[in-house]
């Protein structure tokens, strides 16, 4: 892939391509219905994705012994098992195979070891007859496509687009009749099978007890391409070994049910050790063992094996569910992510087995969302992951100059950084609307077509704070709130309310004038030096403040305090301890008010009023587990109807510098989001997360203006008299 | 023919094996497209084959040995204008133009309405992945309930060879994820579960 993609010019032109957009809508919305009904008679979901997710952490810290134990039980049984370094070393091993055993034809079940060095492009370059045999990538290996997804190759064509392909392929008019065209397929392969020298499959998983390998298939296409042809090539990635013939049950219970919403697909083999085929000799069919060679294939996956955190990936077993949930997939589908592992898990594929470049292109397409992590069978952290890989590609090449010195210069020295926010305030004057800036001159119009940017408030909460701190006679408590950016310079009045809501506990709050950004921004960037910096200047300040909280309003802070402070310092003995002590003391604003109401009976049912409905935070849900609380205080909250939105925890399309930087794929997110609003008939949406109030807030000012936006802080403040 | 065991039976985890679990089995088949036949003897079997070969208007049949004498496939099907292939290079030769093909397997999977062939023989294997409409014979006792109990059997017999999971008819959505039936493998799988024992052990 070249280095100088023009990456919003692909992803423009996915967004205009309605057959794609069409499709991948239809299946967002088809697929958690279908996995959910998959899952109904498994009685703990999560149990069955921790033992997958155990066996495979088991398996790669024994890596090298448990190949070691597949190797012989292969050899044991018959089989050449050739470990392969790379792709060059694949093919070259493969090639010389072909040309020693006379072979012409290959039929081929889908492995996508085998697109990852593109295999056969390299074997029909050598003049060899090679046939994928799996209709979807049979499809796109004739219209000359990558796929676009793991599972489904082709699900980025239609019916017509289809048949264009198949009258072209076999030279004659094809109806666009779904049921009449894969019986023409079953009948243009049928010979490929049959007439094949070799037959070449992937493998979803490969068992050191006795050298099984399995095959998970819903067409039928792998059990012919290991059954017919005289010779068997298995090509298999070291991340699909597991230790025992019994370790294949949790992959067999979650892999259909997340890949295609099946209890089990149509056909599942295990192939141990050369099975008998026959083989034409003087005119009659003759019995004989199989000649089975089987490819252990590293291409960067055993380097993986030794990383700390990138060993994760020997949990995927391959499903592709991440792409089925993510927001930018499901929007763009798999072409943009350049190479041939598409999504979450395929930007890390990309990086670990083809190119950092390709990743560093692709790697700002995770929202951070997380909604991937919780479908995963093997629990892998994805964007966690790419976040550690961003780091380390920062870490080796640095970042953009301009990109540096702006970290460097304006958010690691806090009052420059105020200073400029303050000027902003001024600076948008012209444009400003209320809490909203509607119009952006020339090129930045963009960014305000059909979402309106949050104004600089005139005043930074940080100015108030004064106004708002009331004497507590005998505090029950002293609380230090962390307002973090957005509170401070865009939505103060949600500090405010904070402080009301907390001095109404009979709570002493404070505000450490020193404190600056929580440096999640430059973390998201991968910079984990200026990181560090920041989070320096915040734990003084709060270690001076001597609370028993620490309070924050925004869940992006909280958990930036809670695991990343914790994280940046775990090889710095001196800050770790600081860290540490400070840490126990996080405490996120709504969890905690919830508790507290609860004590002195405040959590109390109420109905009737004006109808309100959730948003939940990508970080409050998944990132603090907090989703129940904020509901019970506004279930409790006189005056308001608490009522559900579809897909409630559905990321806004916000997430950091991803909703201005890419402005085209943010703006649909954020429409449906707006759309489930609307459609809840809820009068307020309430939040408890800033940068989730900055973007609902600039998509309802321009799409639904008579919805109003609140804070939950505010909602439970409004209860309070002065 | 060769197989990965001559004795399953043995294999089950005696508490978890039994028509008790036949009912679910059936029912989660039947989601996936499977008919099923549940027949008290290897006679009512044969009926149920007649059936389906008269209805399908049959020319061509293969058959493992396993199938064929227990059954007396030959004697029930001479009357009928068709060709029968028991043979392991007759069945080479015409399973991919034959209309049925009919084998036994070995157990049933409650959880999935999955079948478990052993198919090590490759006469097997060609029987039932070639022909349109793959008939498949077993004993109703051998159901298990979940995945796990399959491997627990599986994990005592599986040295070396072959052995799959059947689920339903061959199937795609590859195209604008229409489920469509019948892609490389057969359009219909037919279970019959016998009651009575039919094979030697």
């Amino acid at each position: 892939m070249s280095s100088n993609r023009n990456l919003k010019q692909e992803i423009n032109e996915k967004l205009m391509d309605e057959t794609l957009r069409g499709s991948l809508n239809r299946f967002a919305e088809a697929y958690p219905i279908a996995r959910a009904k998959a899952y109904e008679n498994v009685d703990d979901i999560d149990s069955l994705r921790n033992s997958v997710r155990d066996m495979k952490i088991a398996t790669v810290e024994n890596l090298e012994k448990i190949a070691d134990q597949f190797e012989e039980q292969v050899t044991k049984r018959g089989g050449k098992v050739f470990r392969a370094k790379d792709g060059d070393a694949l093919k070259e091993y493969l090639f010389n195979l072909c040309k020693e055993k006379g072979v012409k034809r290959i039929a081929k079940s889908k492995s996508m070891a085998t697109e990852e060095i593109h295999l056969n492009h390299f074997l029909e370059e050598k003049g060899l007859h090679v046939k994928e045999t799996d209709l979807g990538e049979w499809i796109i290996s004739i219209a000359g496509h990558k796929p676009s997804h793991m599972v489904m190759p082709a699900i980025h064509l239609d019916r017509n687009q289809v048949a264009k392909y198949f009258s072209q392929e076999l030279n004659k008019d094809i109806e666009p009749d779904i049921a009449y065209m894969v019986q023409e397929a079953r009948i243009a392969l049928r010979d490929e099978f049959l007439q094949a020298d070799m037959g070449i499959t992937g493998a979803n998983f490969g068992i050191a007890e006795n050298g099984a390998t399995g095959l998970v298939t819903n067409e039928g296409n792998a059990r012919l391409v290991a059954t017919l042809p005289p010779i068997q090539v298995v090509i298999i990635g070291y991340e699909k070994l597991i230790p025992t013939i019994k370790d294949a049950v949790p992959i067999l219970r979650t892999l259909p049910r997340n890949a295609t919403g099946q209890l089990m697909t149509s056909y599942m083999s295990m192939i141990s050790g050369a099975a008998p085929a026959l083989v034409k000799k003087d005119g009659q069919w003759v019995e004989q063992e199989k000649e089975l060679h089987v490819i252990l294939f590293d291409n960067g996956r055993l380097k993986a094996a030794k990383d700390d955190k990138l060993k994760q990936i020997y949990q995927c077993v391959r499903c592709a569910s991440c792409l089925n949930v993510c927001p930018v997939y499901t929007l763009v589908g798999g072409h943009v992510y350049g190479h041939i592992y598409a999504g979450g898990i395929g930007a890390i594929l990309t990086a670990l087995l083809n190119s950092m470049d390709d990743f560093k292109q692709i790697n700002e397409m995770c929202i951070g969302c997380r909604r991937c992590t919780e479908i995963c069978p093997g629990k892998i952290d994805i964007p966690g992951l790419i976040e550690y890989l961003r780091a380390k590609s920062v870490e080796q090449d640095g970042l953009p100059f301009g990109v540096k010195a702006v970290f460097e210069n304006v958010l690691a020295n806090r009052k420059v950084f105020h200073n400029l926010l303050r000027l902003a305030s001024i600076g948008q004057k012209p444009f400003t609307t209320g809490r909203v800036i509607r119009h952006l001159p020339l090129f930045f119009a963009g960014l305000a077509a059909d979402r309106s940017l949050p104004a600089v408030a005139d005043k930074p909460f940080r100015d108030r704070v004064k106004k708002v701190t009331k004497k507590i006679d005998k505090p029950v408590k002293r609380v230090a709130f962390f307002s973090g950016c957005n509170i401070d310079f865009i939505f103060p009045e949600t500090g405010e309310s904070v402080y009301k809501v907390l001095q109404d506990l009979n709570m002493e709050v404070v505000f450490p004038e020193d404190q600056s950004c929580c440096g999640k921004p430059v973390l998201g960037m991968g910079d984990h030096e200026t990181a560090r910096k920041i989070a320096k200047q915040n734990i003084i300040a709060f270690e001076e403040a001597k609370a028993d909280y620490i309070m924050f309003a925004c869940p992006t802070c909280a958990e930036t305090w809670h695991l990343t402070y914790v994280e940046l310092f775990k090889d710095d003995p001196e800050w770790s301890k600081r860290v540490e002590k400070l840490v126990h003391n996080v405490r996120e604003f709504t969890s905690f008010v919830a508790g507290e109401y609860d004590k002195i009976g405040r959590l109390n049912k109420t109905t009737g009023g004006q109808k309100v409905t959730y948003h939940d935070s990508c970080h409050m849900k998944r990132g603090l587990n907090v989703h129940t609380e904020p509901r019970q205080l506004l279930e409790s909250a006189p005056g308001y109807d608490f009522v559900e939105m579809k897909d409630c925890d559905k990321c806004c399309g916000m997430a950091g510098a991803f909703g201005v930087k890419y402005t085209e794929l943010s703006m649909p997110i954020l429409k449906k989001k707006i759309d489930n609003i609307k459609d809840s008939g809820a009068e307020v949406i309430a939040v408890a997360c800033p940068a989730c109030m900055m973007q609902i807030q600039g998509g309802l000012d321009k799409q639904a203006p008579n919805v109003k936006i609140k804070h939950v802080a505010e909602i439970i403040a409004e209860q309070i008299k002065d | 023919m060769k197989k990965v065991s001559n004795n399953w039976k043995q294999a089950f985890p005696p508490e978890s094996v039994g028509t008790e679990f036949f009912e679910e089995f059936a029912m989660r088949a039947q989601n996936v497209a499977a008919k099923v036949f549940r027949v008290k003897t290897a006679a009512e079997a044969q009926s149920v084959i007649v059936e389906i070969i008269k209805s399908c208007d049959a020319k061509k049949v293969v058959a493992t040995p396993e199938v064929v004498s227990p059954l007396e496939l030959p004697t029930i099907l001479k009357s009928m204008n068709l060709n029968l292939y028991t043979e392991q290079s007759d069945i080479r030769t015409h399973a991919d133009t034959s209309d049925v093909g009919i084998a036994c397997v070995e157990f049933g999977i409650a959880e999935t309405g999955s079948v478990c062939e052993d198919s090590l023989a490759i006469e097997q294997r060609l029987i039932t992945t070639l022909p349109p409409i793959s008939i498949v014979v077993m004993n109703s006792a051998n159901v298990v309930p979940t995945i796990a109990a399959a491997f627990e059997t599986i994990s005592k017999v599986f040295d070396h060879g072959y052995i799959s999971f059947i689920t339903g008819p061959s199937r795609t959505s590859d195209i604008e994820r229409v489920l469509t039936i019948g892609v490389h493998g057969p359009s219909q799988l037919v279970i019959i579960a016998i009651d009575e024992e039919i094979r030697e052990v």
